[in-house]
């Protein structure tokens, strides 16, 4: 008998007949990753939860539509992006669009629990919160989560060039902003 | 600005191909500004990483109910709506059967206006042909039938006559015999004398 570790595409396949088990070890398994990202996005710990629970509860719906169970994250953290600025629409008056610039500046998630220096952590998430949207979404996505070009391209629908643009730019802000922070908190 | 053969920044998050890396490698290692970028970046990527990931206030999960869960076949169907390759397959079936069927089963095109017209004269014309040719055919047929049967009469009528002819000779001859014996017999009577002993 030859044993080997349970992966994603095994529970995928169990979950597809129906084995809400199954679905349910692989969202212990993705469930802090998603959380973190829409926290990171929506500033908010309540309606990141809310979010979250959304986003597991429609891709188990819509399990099927997943051609590729190996490409299971890409497809996952696409769901989660798009209920995120879905909320956001919804959360606007009727009738005026989401600007750009809605998650930065003053809309910095202020209660975000600090794990380092506070005032490093206060300072990185004052550097984020300065980011255009789409920017600091990107920085989340490559840096937080790991994710590579292709998939951030297949998770926020667009070219892999605007994802780098996107990056790149933000890591030059970034960088400007954080040296200060760096030298007096962290060695 | 950085005169890297590549991105230091795709370098940093590992997007380069091993050969592309050990080239950047050797650049940074020869290049003190190369080599102060990628610090700088590292810097700022490792005080961006400071900021740690939550737990989750609450743990998401959900519970199988029954009620809830589609039955046997909405879960085929779904699934096959779900499918666009088994989608795909069924479109191309129906067309097949569709075309298969309207092979088969199809009617004539429909003529126009002044062809039937143009049919029915042609039909005519063949129905008249077909009249005059199986007329001259019987008229043949009779022809040759009558002509055969007189023959026939002829040759019955000639065997007749010679039979008769025969017939009529032997009657002749067996007269003529009867007449002869008959002359013999009238002969003997006349010249025949009783016996003496008798008188």
């Amino acid at each position: 008998m030859i044993f080997r570790a349970v992966e994603d595409p095994d529970l995928i396949r169990k979950a597809r007949r129906g084995d809400v088990e199954a679905y349910n070890l692989l969202i212990s398994r993705w469930e802090k990753r998603v959380y973190n990202y829409l926290l990171r996005i929506v500033g908010d710990r309540e309606d990141a939860l809310d979010l979250s629970q959304d986003v597991f509860l429609k891709a188990y719906q819509n399990l099927r539509k997943l051609d590729d169970p190996a490409r299971f994250a890409p497809w996952l953290f696409r769901i989660a992006h798009n209920e995120a600025f879905s909320s956001f629409r919804k959360r606007r008056p009727e009738g005026e669009t989401v600007p750009q610039s809605d998650f930065a500046g003053d809309d910095i998630p202020a209660n975000v629990s600090p794990a380092f220096p506070i005032e490093l952590s206060i300072a990185v998430t004052t550097a984020l919160g300065k980011l255009h949207a789409d920017q600091r979404e990107a920085v989340i996505l490559k840096i937080y989560q790991g994710f590579k070009f292709e998939e951030m391209a297949e998770i926020l629908s667009c070219p892999v060039s605007t994802v780098k643009s996107r990056l790149y730019t933000a890591l030059d802000v970034l960088k400007t902003q954080l040296a200060p922070a760096k030298s007096r908190g962290v060695t | 600005m950085s005169c890297s053969p590549f991105d230091l920044r795709d370098y940093l998050f590992d997007e380069l191909a091993e050969e592309k890396r050990r080239q950047v490698d050797q650049h940074v290692r020869s290049c003190g500004g190369c080599h102060e970028e990628l610090e700088r970046l590292r810097i700022t990527h490792s005080t961006l990483l400071t900021l740690r990931e939550e737990e989750v206030p609450q743990r998401i999960g959900f519970v199988s109910d029954k009620v809830f869960e589609p039955s046997g076949l909405r879960r085929v169907w779904q699934t096959f709506w779900n499918s666009s390759a088994k989608l795909g397959f069924a479109s191309a079936a129906m067309v097949s059967v569709a075309l298969l069927l309207f092979t088969f089963f199809r009617q004539a095109p429909a003529m126009s206006s002044g062809v039937p017209v143009y049919t029915s004269r042609i039909e005519a014309q063949v129905a008249a042909r077909v009249s005059a040719a199986v007329e001259k055919a019987v008229t043949e047929s009779e022809t040759r039938q009558s002509g055969k049967t007189a023959a026939l009469l002829a040759a019955a009528e000639q065997r007749f006559e010679r039979q008769r002819e025969t017939d009529m000779l032997n009657v002749r001859q067996s007269f003529e015999v009867l007449q002869k014996h008959y002359n013999v017999r009238e002969n003997l009577i006349a010249r025949y004398e009783p016996p003496r002993e008798m008188k």
